[in-house]
This record gives structure tokens, C-alpha cells and sequence, in this order.
């Protein structure tokens, strides 16, 4: 189809409808033309409640979910004391790891300069659950329940050793800023499925910033800025400058959107600008917005049997629980990617209290979630994912007690869980050495990972690409196998 | 799956069927997207050895089968096997993702049929030293030399140029695209009434005479420069290099030769005799991200900083994506990893180092002391009295009295008396309850770490250490670089080791980036350090010969507070040894002035670093001056050389020369005291020796390969003779006058900055994957020119703003959509959306609150509040008050880890990497934005005031006023009639809700003048606010 069919579509059409396939090519050239013609389509018509389409006409094969839900946990929770039971660190509590066992891989400079790097068993109890048999300790005693429901992958491993370009890595398969986030490739690739709210959606527990986040984990990198991920608040305002000035009311709102897309309707049949008419529609979905968002925000509906679910911390705003429930609220609402955020699982010291913390701030939420999804039915069609950037080392980082330790970043195996979305529940892939060291078996890159997560929506993730500066960059960079074991 | 969309540009330049295919433009861009990914320059991912990006590979032979065949497409094994329909010879490989289109078979057939002419990609060609005008039917349409050009390629397509934009878009467009600011109506009235034939001209000569000039500019050039205020890492902490903003701004209003611009900026501090100002624009290369991350490996990321620096020169002046090459040979480029790394040899000769610390504000070295004329004349003043005192102690010495005195001493008897200056004594055989008994002053007794053990010692007992416990001495040896003072031990190494802390007053190596004074062991070898900043503002000699192990050795180290590493002496067994010079270059206080209070003086390990595991000390001693050799030997139990006598007498004894110290020591601590709070900036500073460079395999920090050296990449033209082999000899090299890149990448990004869109649209990326230019006549005729002209920016902008091709109107027609519709062949005007910066700066404007002071550091406009809580730290934001809320948003505060909002809802850059040109996108975020930011909504209220106080006495009159100044073109009398209804069904609504006006009368900082009637001032805010959204705002035409 060449470019010119473009003059098939009046210019000044209302409707502004242009072809799906003049808007994808308008959407790659990238510069040049700003891309609110492609927003024409993107943007529903309220009586056309359908989605907007993304770079690809339809996915590359069938996809098992729909969306995905990325329970990210920020930090490096340590999978020695949640899941990964390693008996033989506590029998050899407070002697030097070995170097057999080390072979040389580097360490950070936190811990490379102690005099000893003494093993740490986990003082916490562990135990199998569920009739897979899955282990987990006893911080999590509500996702023990669960286990049936969950993947777990005991052999994830990373490239990066420090947090911001490990975390960096596992949102955008490059440990430098600049590439696009998941969720943001997923909007470009699959576009949105509701009208009314983004398609890449961000909520950060508040009063957890050990870490810091950064703005860019959710940036569209070099894609165009309407993928970039729109961080919901607990503040008054959910999304920024979504309430309108104090004094001015939605009805005052409403009369001075419709003079002003009269006056930019004119200026269109003046100018003869598609453009124009595009930006007109971004204002009518900017005025949605404004009761879709609080809509989706408010929770003071959802029943009291729900907070049994997640329990009553989800009644706090900002908390991760209330932003799982609000999770399950976009999901149903179709967001395609709905990224939480919860930091705070960095512990170099003190972690037996610092975990204790962590693990009660997640376990119950995580439950909540899950099971309010298999209720609502969402879990058939939604993944969620549950991680860290890596894992911890199985040697304490500073001194070594009784009933304490830290443990330092370990890049070399970390697990994760994965809930529906196509993903073998009770199964439990990959394993580590006794020392809770090295992968004995099914490494599981990053790479490998985000090869999964996008195939099991639908996308083969060498072909959804993006020409930037005379290269096709893609989500897993040049590498990724899908990990076909873990899926059903 | 990607429709690649070269093929439309391909189509849309293409010529008429009749024109010869023009290789460079048209075949090569369509063999580097599809065949050079395994048949390009990269050799390792080379499929059948064949390559189809030389000449010489392209026209192979192999067993009878020629890949082009010149004149016969038939039978050119390449168009055979493009055509193929069989999945096994089929190219590109169904798997490969990649596909031609009908179109592009058909040019690569033209041409193999035209001939088969090969040349070089277009951009790789050096610049013509002249381009031929071509001639053009409608010659009375051209207004310069541009025009002709654009007009030749309109008539080879059989069209025609639109008609001339009114003069009220003209002016608006210009003036928005050469200072980022609007017109006036005095600026619009005067120019509407100007006939002369000059109008435009004089127009155009007060845009580039005006100061926003040089702010417009600068915020283009800051994209490429990657500039913010912070570090980009974890913390994010604040960087003062805002100077560099603020000189960039200058040299565009001076207008700035750009070849001196380039120089001064890749290597100002190369130039002879470089002044302040040339060394503070190579800043340039230092505003990539800096990393505080504890615990990271410095080396990964002084790499990383290094690559930054050689991708920002090689998008911002090369157009070359040269990172592709970091970690294998380029895949379409002529560009190998030795070019790549060759190139990093250039930027990696600073003393700088991997992390930036956590326990100091310091500024990465190396640094420029951002110090005002007073503080540089102070300084200069300061160093002269103390050079003029250093001179008059060394006279003092060989002066006759002093001898006379000397010899009056030595009659006396210069037995061994006490040493002076004692001010900590810890001889460990006082060692109780984890306390260590200090004989020189009872009251600050030391005390243990985490259990070291007390062994049989040199003299009674001593400690011993695991690298992890030791000894801490609260309140002792707080010394400034600017005090003598002296540490002296015994110490016994079991093993020699890389790096062992015996002895220091710091509170950690990288994280605090070694502030403070240490006392290693580097192999054995004593070492003394006195840092500031490491590596770049730091003293450290270091002994030749390592320490015996196993055995006690005593160890002093004397210090003169002259921040000289000639000020230091170190003693082994009380005689002096040679010493090598690790660093000379202390010039600020290794104190922790800046950074909340002294650490302790401590023994045996420090916070993330090498203790001295193993290892014994006893016999502590600290001085508060500067021990003569005669001293140190009396320490050790060693003999007493006689031909010391003189100097300890000299030191303690004599008064004239006590005296001369304790005045050089105070005019040293003035020195100190002055110049510690003054800011710096990081520069580049060339190290005397280059650091050795090495190809990195895969672009890891730690594979090193082959050696290589400071060179410019093999494809490109020769490095030139006689120039020196550095940044400076660099900056040569791409101003020369055929290099084929740096001209036609600079006039690229000013056509950019006036159009919209490039000659070349990727202008971030002239390389074989990059589009063709659309004109590439006229962008070799602009870049020749350009260079004729002394590189003269102001005269390119002025051309292009005075041609008929940007006079043109912006109107679209269906047609001109159908037969251009991305406006390549510059059919009409350039239309596009303001940019971030100007979007918020107009409001300021024309509302009547911007306040013009430029430069200076930056500020902290209305943000909504907490976003700044999820930053690590939760930081608070400092918002303005005052004038700094309604300043240019080129000065808004750029926090890399939270851009302000305004910026990134407006795509502006990201700032974390070079970027040369800003998407443009519609969102409706944007237009929540632009409704309900207080900074807008302010801005509305106070063009509402306006209106209603300049506007004219009917409420038609006043819409109409304010329609005109924010948009530059008179209401037609429709807009006026939708205008006023909204302003009456707005006020209708103010007037329903007796509050509500004055609820919205508030939003902002700043108060409105009293008003008889808020409801009416509310509505106006709105009229205003629905202007400053409508497209005449949004976009410029």
C-alpha cells in the first residue's frame, strides 16, 4: 500500500480515520511528523469502545494472556531466606565460602574487602506446601498457600551486580538508561484495550524509597512518549494535573472544551491539518479521564469480603496491598501492563528484621491478588510476575550473629514466581547448588525471561522492533530463548 | 512485520522513471537495511564471505556467478536471488525479518540495468569544494541560492511552491523559532507596518541580535550535550554545571565561530595558554551520568563514562552512531572496534574516577574551581605572600645570624630533649577495658574495634590486627592539608599484599572518595596520601622498597601543610627513603567541612576496604608538626645523623624560623579557608601521559584486546599533519574543511531547528541506515558555504529565515498531502508543535510573568507535589519563591532521576544521553497539562487581567486583543463570536458559584491587581486559558 493512498481519506473528516496501516508507518517514522494522527486511531470514540491498536496488526501467534501485572520487588529480596531452602549454609554457618565454589565471579565493592565472607544459613524455617511441594519459609505463610497456583523459577540470573543498572536491565534488557521499559514496548506493540486509561500503568508503594526508582525504569526510551508508563498516586491528584483548578467545575470544563474545539475545528479547515483534530480528541480523552481515573481509584465500593482477600492494609492508599487491589481494578478495566513497584529489600544488614518487614508488607496482598483474579476470572488471561533485579549471597555482608546477618547483591541465580498467563502452575523450574551459589540446572537469563513474558502474550520477541538511529532495537536486545518448560 | 519506512522515502525522493537511479541516495540505503546486516562491514557476522558494502565484494565472481552483472539485472545472481520465491535462495532469508518491496526490487533492478554505477555513501564523500546551482523555470519565486535548489526539485516533480505566508505567521514562526518566544503586538504592529523592502531583514537582525537568542539555541544544544543538574544515579545529587549552560547561551549570542565552538568544548583546556572560559566548555564531555552506587566496579563505569563521551562527539558532530561499534565491528557503517576504541583513546586522558563519593559533596574530578574575579584576585594575591614567605625562609636559613645562632646552640649542647608537638602517645601496654591509654594527653584515650588481639610487641605489647578490627583515636589528628603534622608506628606485614590500611583519618576510600590522610601498604611499599578527591585533587607518595615481612619496622611520615608532595617525607627505621610521586595536585581541604564532622583517627581497617589483615602495630605516636629527620631517626632507635642537627635546630629551636612557619601556616590556612567553600565544575584536564587504551572485547571493561592508540576511524579522512595527537589535534580533524561530516551535520540540526525536520531526517544519524537527504545538493551547498563563511551560525540562520522556502505558508491542501504528504520536498511552510520549553515559556510571556534574567543556577518551578518522594532519599523540592518561579524553562531545575513533568509530558530529551532532535507526540496527559498546571492557570489569570485592562473596552475587543498576542494573527469575526460566548457562558458559570472565581483567582504564587468584579477577571482567566490551548498557541505555522 503506498503512502499516497493517504489522500483517499479527507483530511478534514471528523471521523479523522485514517488506515491502520498509514497510521503505523506514520507511528515508525518516528520524527518528522508529530504522531497525533497515529492518536486519532489510537483515541476511541466513546460510542466505539474498542482498543487501540498497536504496531502490529494482530499478535504473531495466539497469545495466552492478555495483560500483565509486574509485582516488582525492588531491591533484591534474598531468595535464600524466602524460597531457595539451602540446609548445607546453616550446617556450615560462619565459615569462608569456598572458592571452588566462588570460581572468581566478582563481588561488589561492599563486601569484596571483607576479611572473610562467612556463610549465613537462613534462620528462617522452611517448609514444602501444596501438592506440588513447593518450599517456602515462613516469612510467607499466605503465598505458601498458594503454591499450587504459582511457577516458580529457582534459576533467574542477571548480568548486573549494582541496582540501577540491574533493575534498569530487567525493564528494558539493556543495563544503560535510555531503552523503553516493557510496558512501554507492549504498548507499542499491542496497544491499549481501553479507551479511557493508559495502557501502561505504574504504582509505587509509598513510604518505601531505600531504593530510589527512577522515572525512567517506566520511560518509553526512544519510543514515542504516548508509551510511556503513567504512575497513578495515592495523592490527591491520581494522575498529574488531573483535577481541574480550584473553582473550575466540570461542567464549566465541559463549555470551555466545547468552544475551544469549535475554534480548533476552524483553525483545521483553515490550516487543513489532520493534526488539529487529533489533538481535539486528546482533550475529549483527557476530559474521560477525568472520571475513568478517580473511578478506577476508588475502592471505598469494593465489599468488605475483598479486604479479607488482601487484607486490611489494602485500605490504606499507597500501601502495596491497596495497590494490588487496584491492580485487579485496572487488569479488569483491560490496562495492558500494570507495573507495581515496591522497594525496600536491600539488605546488606539486618536482614532477618528487614525481611520480616518486607514479607509482611507483600504475602498477604500477593494472596489477595491472586485469588480475587482466579475469582474474577482474570487469572486465565493476566500474568503476573513477581520478582527482584537479583537474588543475595549465601555469605553474610558485615558481621555474622546468632540472629544476624546481611547478605550482599548476588547476580549469579535468583527465583521468581509467575501466576497464569499460561504459565505451569506448581511447577518449580531450575535449581541451585547446595551453597545457593551457581545454577546447577535451566539457567534462566533476563533476556530469557522477557522472552517468555512477551510470548506468552503473543509477540515473538525478535520481531516486535523499533528503528532507532539505523538500528532495530528490540526488548531483548540480541539475545532471549522463550523458556518453554515453565508454560502449560 | 516493520514496514520499514525508508521505503516511503525512498518512493517519495525517488526520481521519474526516466532519471538515472542515484546509488548513494537510492541503492545503498536499501542494501544496509536489508543485506549489510550479514553482508556488511562486521566481519564475524559475515554470511558466505560475501559483502555487499564494497565495491570490490559486490562485484564478486565465484564459481561463475556474478553477483551484478553492470547493464543486466537478468543476470545478476543479487536481483535473482531478491526475486526468488524459493524459501532456500530466497534474500533476505524469510527469517530474517526483513523484506524488500516491489519498489525497491524495481530501483536495485534500474540500476543494475542503468549500468550497476557504484560510489561511496553519500555522507562518507568528502565535501565538494563547490556545488553547482541548478537553473529553475519560475525565477522569480527564488529569494537566495537555497531557494533555487528547493524550487528545482519542486519542478522536476511538476509542482509548485506554496504561496507566501502572511506576515503575521512569518513574523510569529521566526520569532518562535530564533529566540523560543513570540512576538509582541508592538513587534507585530511595527513589522505589519514596515514596507520597506528590508522589513523581513530587519526583522531577522533583531531576533539574532536579541540575548533569547542565545537561549533559544542553548536549549537545542543542551540535548546533544546531554546537560542536567544531577548525577543521574541513586541519589541523584546536584552537579554545578550550570556555568556550562550559561557559556553556551553567551557563545551563541556572540555568535561563536562553530569550529571554535567545537574546539573550545571537545578541548579548550588543550589550547595554549587556555583561559577559564575555554576550559569550562569541555564540561561538554563531562555531562554524561555519574554513578554514587556503593559498591560498584569503578572501572565498569569510568568506561562507561569514557564511551559516553565518544558517542555524544560522534552523534553531535559525526552523525555517526558510533556506540554500535563498542562491542563489534559496526553492522552498516564502515566503523571497526578498533575505530571505536582508537576514538577512546582521545577521552579517556583525565584523572578521574569510576564513582562519585557518598560522604562528600565533592565534584568529580577533574574540576574547574568556579571562583569569581574577587576570589581569583584573592587567591592570586595569597599565593604570592605565600611564595614570598616560603622565599624568605629559605633565605632565613642560609642567613648568617641563623648560622651564627646554630653554632651557639651547638656549643650549648644539643642533647636529646622531649620531642615537641606531641599529640597522641599510645604505646598498647595501657590496654584496658577495649581502652587504649594515650600518654600524651590521658583525657582522649583510644580505644579498641571489634577485639584486636594484644601480642608481645616491639616494646612491651602491641596489637594485633584482622583486617576487620583495630584501633580509633576520637578527637586526635583532626589535621587540614594546610597543618604540619606527623604519624609514626611500628609496623609489622605478615605477607605483602596489594593494599593494606594501616593508618587513617578518613571515612572511606571511593565512597568518601579517600577524603582525608592515609597510611598504606601497596605491595609492601609505604604509602602516604593526603586526599581531597581522588584521584584528582589528591597528594600521594609512595616508598620504593617494600617493608620486610614478619619483622618490626618503623615507619614516620612528616608533613610540611604546604599541599605539596614535596612537603612529605617518609622514614623507615628513623632514615629518610626515596619516595616515587603517585599525585601532586591537592588544592582543597582533606577535611570534612563540607560534609558533617571529622571521622576518627583510626588503625587496621576502614568502611569497604583492605585492612591490614594480620598484621601488628605498636608504638603509635601523632605530632601536630612537621618531625626532623633527627627526630625520626630518635623515634626509631635509630642513630642520630649529625648533618640533621641543623635542621632541628632550625625547626624547634629558632625562633625567627618558628615564627616564619607559624605566618606561612596562617596565610596557608586563609588560602584553605577561601578557596574550600568556592564550587566546581568538571572539566577535562590531559593527563601529561596518555592512559594506555585497548580494544575492550565485547565492550566489556574488562576484556582487554589489542593495544591501540589516539586515532580516527580508517574510513574517514586522514588524521591531519602537524597537529598535536589529542582532543585538541581531534577537533582539528572534524574542522577541516572537506571533512565530509562535521559542515553537513551542523547546517542538518540548524535546518532542524528552523524546519522541523532535517535535510537529512535522521540527523542524529548520517550513516548508511540513516535517511538520505531529501536535498543533498543544498545540504552540501549550506555546508560548503557554512564553512566559506567562518562557520558563521547567525548568517546560516538569517539565510534560511529570509529564504522563500521558509516563507512559504504551512496550509495543508489534500493535495499537497496526497503528492507530499511528510512535507520532504518542501511543498509549504513548516508546521510543528512548540516545544516544551517554548510552550511554558509563551504562557510566562504573554501573561506578563516571565522574568528575563539569564543565566545562573537553576530553578525550581511549580511541580505537583511528591513527585520528588519516590527519588531515592526523598528528597524535598525546593520550590522557587518569588522571580525564580517565571524564569525561561531552559533554567528549570533538570533532576535526571525526575525530569519535571512539563518536560518529559512535551517530549522534551531525555537528557541521560546525547539526543539530537525530540519526537513529537499528542497525549492526552498534554492536555492536562496544559489545563490545569498552576504554572498555566496562572499564567491564563494574569493574561485574563490583561485582557481585561489592555484589551479594549468591549468583551469582543478584548478576546480578540488576547487571541492576537498569544497566537499573532488577528480573530476572524467567527472566532471572535465563539470567543465571546465563551467568555459569557464562563463567567455565567463563575457567577452560579459565588466562589468559585475567587477559588481560581488563587492559583499561583503571584496575587491579581483587586478586583471590583472576580467573576469577570475568572472568566477572562478561562478565555485566556482556552487560547493558550488552542493550536495558534500549540503550534507555530
Amino acid at each position: 500500500m503506498s503512502i499516497l493512498s493517504r489522500s483517499q481519506t479527507h483530511p478534514f473528516s471528523t471521523s479523522g480515520d485514517l488506515s491502520p496501516i498509514i497510521n503505523r508507518r506514520l507511528f515508525l517514522r518516528s520524527a518528522g511528523l508529530s504522531l497525533g494522527s497515529l492518536a486519532l486511531s489510537h483515541l476511541l470514540h466513546a460510542d466505539q469502545p474498542r482498543g487501540t491498536p498497536g504496531v502490529l496488526a494482530k499478535p504473531h501467534h495466539p497469545p495466552k494472556a492478555k495483560r500483565i501485572i509486574y509485582l516488582f520487588m525492588a531491591g533484591g529480596p534474598s531468595q535464600l531466606d524466602l524460597f531457595d531452602h539451602k540446609p548445607l549454609l546453616n550446617k556450615m554457618n560462619g565459615q569462608d565460602l569456598p572458592d571452588s565454589v566462588r570460581k572468581g565471579q566478582r563481588l561488589t565493592g561492599m563486601s569484596a574487602f571483607q576479611a572473610q565472607l562467612p556463610l549465613a544459613g537462613s534462620i528462617f524455617k522452611f517448609s514444602r506446601h501444596g501438592q506440588c511441594g513447593a518450599t517456602v519459609s515462613e516469612l510467607l505463610p499466605h503465598t505458601a498457600k498458594m503454591v499450587d497456583d504459582l511457577c516458580f523459577v529457582k534459576s533467574c540470573y542477571t548480568e548486573a551486580i549494582n541496582h540501577d543498572p540491574a533493575i534498569t536491565f530487567v525493564q528494558t534488557g539493556s543495563q544503560l538508561a535510555g531503552r523503553p521499559s516493557m510496558g512501554a514496548w507492549l504498548s507499542y506493540g499491542l496497544g491499549s484495550l481501553n479507551e479511557n486509561l493508559p495502557a501502561f500503568v505504574v504504582l509505587i508503594s509509598k513510604d518505601r524509597t531505600e531504593q530510589g526508582l527512577y522515572s525512567r525504569l517506566w520511560g518509553n526510551g526512544f519510543l514515542p512518549s504516548t508509551h510511556q508508563g503513567v504512575q497513578f498516586r495515592s495523592d490527591k491528584d491520581a494522575v498529574l494535573y488531573l483535577a481541574n483548578p480550584e473553582g473550575v467545575s466540570r461542567s464549566s470544563r465541559r463549555k470551555l472544551l466545547d468552544r475551544l474545539g469549535e475554534l480548533n475545528r476552524l483553525q483545521a479547515e483553515q490550516e487543513g491539518d489532520p493534526e488539529i483534530l487529533s489533538r481535539v480528541e486528546q482533550y475529549e480523552m483527557a476530559y474521560r479521564m477525568q472520571t475513568s481515573v478517580p473511578e478506577v481509584m476508588d475502592l471505598s465500593k469494593e465489599p468488605e469480603s475483598v479486604y479479607e482477600l488482601y487484607g486490611s492494609e489494602a485500605k490504606k492508599p499507597g500501601t502495596f496491598a491497596a495497590n494490588c487491589l487496584l491492580a485487579r481494578r485496572l487488569a479488569q478495566r483491560n490496562v495492558r501492563f500494570i507495573q507495581l513497584y515496591h522497594p525496600g529489600w536491600d539488605h546488606h544488614g539486618g536482614l532477618p528484621s528487614g525481611i520480616r518487614r518486607q514479607a509482611s508488607d507483600v504475602d498477604r496482598a500477593c494472596y489477595g491478588l491472586i485469588q480475587d483474579l482466579k475469582r474474577t476470572g482474570l487469572l486465565d488471561d493476566t500474568l503476573v510476575v513477581w520478582g527482584g533485579e537479583f537474588g543475595r549471597t549465601n555469605y553474610s555482608q558485615g558481621k555474622l550473629t546468632a540472629t544476624d546477618y546481611g547478605r550482599d547483591h548476588h547476580p549469579r541465580c535468583f527465583t521468581m514466581w509467575f501466576a497464569g498467563g499460561g504459565f505451569r502452575p506448581g511447577l518449580t523450574y531450575g535449581s541451585t547448588d547446595d551453597f545457593g551459589y551457581n545454577i546447577t540446572a535451566h539457567p534462566v537469563h533476563v533476556h530469557d525471561l522477557q522472552a517468555t513474558i512477551l510470548h506468552q502474550l503473543g509477540i515473538d520477541h525478535e520481531k516486535l522492533t523499533y528503528k532507532f538511529q539505523g538500528r532495530y532495537y528490540r526488548l531483548t536486545d540480541v539475545h532471549g530463548e522463550v523458556v518453554r518448560p515453565v508454560l502449560a | 512485520m516493520n514496514t520499514v519506512p525508508l521505503a516511503l522515502l525512498v518512493g517519495l525522493t525517488a526520481p521519474l522513471a526516466s532519471e538515472k537511479i542515484d546509488f548513494s541516495r537510492e541503492v545503498l540505503p536499501i542494501l544496509s537495511e536489508n543485506c549489510f546486516h550479514c553482508h556488511g562491514p562486521d566481519a564475524r557476522s559475515r554470511k558466505a564471505g560475501l559483502r555487499l558494502d564494497t565495491k570490490e565484494g559486490a562485484f564478486r565472481v565465484r564459481r561463475g556467478r556474478s553477483i551484478l552483472v553492470p547493464g543486466k539485472s537478468g543476470q545478476s545472481e543479487l536481483i535473482r536471488r531478491i526475486v526468488s520465491h524459493d524459501e532456500s535462495e530466497q534474500m533476505p532469508p524469510p527469517d530474517s525479518n526483513r523484506k524488500l518491496t516491489p519498489k525497491q526490487i524495481d530501483i536495485l533492478a534500474k540500476w543494475v540495468d542503468q549500468g550497476a554505477v557504484w560510489s561511496q555513501h553519500w555522507a562518507f564523500v568528502p565535501l565538494p569544494a563547490q556545488v553547482p546551482i541548478p537553473a529553475v523555470k519560475q525565477s522569480s519565486w527564488p529569494r537566495g541560492t537555497i531557494d533555487r535548489f528547493i524550487l528545482a526539485r519542486l519542478e522536476q516533480h511538476g509542482l509548485a511552491p506554496s504561496p507566501e505566508a502572511d506576515r503575521a505567521t512569518w513574523l510569529r514562526r521566526v520569532t518562535l523559532d530564533l529566540t523560543g518566544l513570540p512576538p509582541t503586538l508592538a513587534e507585530l504592529d511595527a513589522f505589519l507596518n514596515d514596507r520597506s523592502p528590508e522589513a523581513y531583514e530587519t526583522v531577522v537582525d533583531r531576533l539574532l541580535a536579541s540575548p533569547r537568542f542565545g537561549e533559544r539555541l542553548a536549549s537545542d544544544w543542551l540535548d546533544l550535550a546531554r546537560y542536567a543538574d544531577t548525577h543521574g544515579y541513586q541519589h541523584d545529587r546536584y552537579r554545578a554545571m550550570w556555568p556550562y549552560r550559561d557559556w553556551v547561551i553567551r557563545a551563541f549570542n556572540r555568535n561563536q565561530p562553530f569550529d571554535e565552538f567545537l574546539t573550545w568544548q571537545l578541548a579548550g583546556d588543550l589550547l595554549p595558554n587556555a583561559t577559564k572560559e575555554q576550559r569550562l566548555a569541555t564540561a561538554f564531555n563531562r555531562l554524561h551520568m555519574q554513578n554514587e552506587e556503593g559498591g560498584i566496579v569503578e572501572e565498569e563505569f569510568r568506561v562507561a563514562y569514557v564511551v559516553d563521551r565518544v558517542n555524544t562527539m560522534g552523534t553531535a558532530f559525526l552523525g555517526l552512531t558510533l556506540e554500535c561499534s563498542r562491542c563489534h565491528d559496526h553492522k552498516y557503517d564502515p566503523i571497526s572496534m578498533k575505530d571505536f576504541y582508537g576514538l577512546f583513546a582521545f577521552f579517556q586522558n583525565i584523572d578521574e574516577a569510576g564513582q562519585t563519593p557518598y560522604f562528600t559533596p565533592a565534584m568529580a574530578v577533574p574540576t574547574l574551581l568556579l571562583s569569581t574575579e574577587a576570589q581569583d584576585a584573592e587567591l592570586a594575591r595569597l599565593a604570592r605572600k605565600i611564595a614570598d614567605k616560603e622565599a624568605e625562609l629559605r633565605r632565613l636559613r642560609d642567613d648568617a645570624a641563623t648560622k651564627s645562632a646554630y653554632e651557639g646552640w651547638l656549643a650549648r649542647g644539643s642533647g636529646a630533649k622531649e620531642i615537641p608537638g606531641l599529640v597522641g602517645a599510645f604505646s598498647f601496654e595501657d590496654w584496658k577495658n577495649n581502652q587504649i591509654g594515650n600518654s600524651a594527653n590521658a583525657k582522649q584515650p583510644g580505644r579498641t574495634h571489634d577485639s584486636p588481639r594484644p601480642i608481645p610487641g616491639k616494646v612491651g605489647q602491641a596489637g594485633e590486627l584482622s583486617g576487620e578490627n583495630g584501633f580509633e583515636f576520637p578527637g586526635i589528628g583532626h589535621f587540614s592539608r594546610s597543618d604540619p603534622f606527623t604519624l609514626a608506628l611500628w609496623v609489622k606485614p605478615p605477607k605483602h599484599v596489594p593494599r593494606a590500611v594501616v593508618v587513617h583519618h578518613s571515612k572511606a576510600p571511593v565512597d568518601a572518595g579517600s577524603r582525608g590522610y592515609e597510611l598504606l601498604l601497596e605491595d609492601g611499599r609505604v604509602a602516604f596520601g593526603l586526599h581531597h578527591m581522588w584521584p584528582g585533587n589528591s597528594l600521594k607518595v609512595r616508598t620504593r622498597q617494600p617493608l620486610t615481612t614478619n619483622a618490626w619496622t618503623h615507619v614516620t611520615a612528616t608533613y610540611d601543610g604546604s599541599s605539596r608532595a614535596s612537603g612529605v617525607r617518609l622514614f623507615l627505621d628513623g632514615k629518610a627513603v626515596e619516595v616515587d610521586v603517585i599525585r601532586d595536585g591537592l588544592w582543597k581541604d582533606i577535611t570534612y567541612f563540607d560534609s558533617g564532622g571529622e571521622p576518627n583517627l583510626t588503625i587496621g581497617y576502614r568502611f569497604r576496604d583492605v585492612g591490614f589483615k594480620g598484621g601488628a602495630v605498636d608504638e603509635f605516636h601523632v605530632y601536630s608538626r612537621q618531625l626532623t629527620e633527627v627526630e625520626a631517626a630518635r623515634l626509631a632507635g635509630a642513630e642520630e645523623p649529625e648533618q640533621g642537627l641543623f635542621e632541628l635546630f632550625f625547626a624547634t629551636e629558632y625562633e625567627p624560623a618558628r615564627q616564619l612557619v607559624t605566618e606561612l601556616q596562617r596565610l596557608r590556612a586563609e588560602q584553605n579557608r577561601l578557596i574550600n567553600p568556592i564550587p566546581e565544575i568538571m572539566v577535562m584536564q590531559e593527563l601529561p601521559q596518555p592512559k594506555p587504551a585497548h580494544v575492550l572485547k565485547r565492550g566489556a571493561y574488562d576484556a582487554l584486546g589489542e593495544s591501540v592508540t589516539m586515532a580516527t576511524p580508517a574510513a574517514l579522512p586522514p588524521f591531519p599533519q602537524g597537529v598535536p595527537r589529542n582532543r585538541l589535534g581531534l577537533a582539528h580533524w572534524l574542522t577541516q574543511p572537506d571533512h565530509p561530516l562535521t559542515a553537513r551535520v551542523t547546517v542538518n540540526r540548524f535546518w532542524q531547528q528552523m524546519f522541523g525536520t532535517g535535510l537529512v531526517e535522521t540527523s542524529d544519524n548520517f550513516g548508511a541506515t540513516g535517511s538520505p537527504p531529501t536535498h543533498p545538493e543544498l545540504l552540501d551547498w549550506l555546508a560548503r558555504d557554512f564553512l566559506e563563511q567562518g562557520w558563521n551560525v547567525k548568517r546560516l540562520l538569517k539565510q534560511l529565515a529570509l529564504s522563500a522556502t521558509y516563507r512559504q505558508s504551512a496550509k495543508v491542501t489534500p493535495e499537497l498531502l496526497a503528492k507530499d504528504p511528510f512535507n520532504h520536498l518542501l511543498t509549504r511552510g513548516p508546521a510543528r508543535r512548540l516545544t516544551a520549553e517554548m510552550l511554558r515559556d509563551q504562557a510566562l510571556f504573554v501573561s506578563g510573568l516571565l522574568v528575563e534574567k539569564q543565566g545562573g543556577p537553576s530553578v525550581y518551578p511549580y511541580q505537583p507535589a511528591g513527585l520528588w518522594n519516590e527519588a531515592m532519599g526523598r528528597p524535598h523540592y525546593p520550590q522557587s519563591k518569588g522571580a525564580d518561579l517565571y524564569r525561561r524553562s531552559l533554567y528549570t531545575f533538570w533532576k535526571r532521576t525526575v525530569p519535571h513533568p512539563q518536560m518529559t509530558t512535551f517530549d522534551a530529551a531525555d537528557r541521560s544521553v546525547c539526543s539530537a532532535r525530540r519526537l513529537t507526540t499528542s497525549t492526552p496527559l498534554q492536555a492536562l497539562a496544559l489545563l490545569n498546571d498552576p504554572q498555566l492557570v496562572e499564567a491564563a489569570r494574569f493574561l485574563g487581567q490583561r485582557l481585561l485592562t489592555e484589551g479594549g473596552a468591549t468583551t469582543a475587543e478584548r478576546v480578540a486583543w488576547a487571541f492576537c498576542l498569544v497566537t499573532g494573527r488577528k480573530a476572524t469575526a467567527k472566532e471572535v463570536e465563539v470567543l465571546v460566548q465563551l467568555f459569557d457562558e464562563q463567567k455565567a458559570e463563575f457567577d452560579r458559584e459565588a466562589t468559585s472565581a475567587e477559588k481560581l483567582l488563587t492559583v499561583g504564587a503571584s496575587r491579581s491587581h483587586r478586583v471590583k468584579q472576580p467573576t469577570e477577571l475568572a472568566a477572562a482567566a478561562s478565555v485566556a486559558l482556552a487560547i493558550l490551548n488552542h493550536d495558534g498557541a500549540v503550534y507555530r505555522r
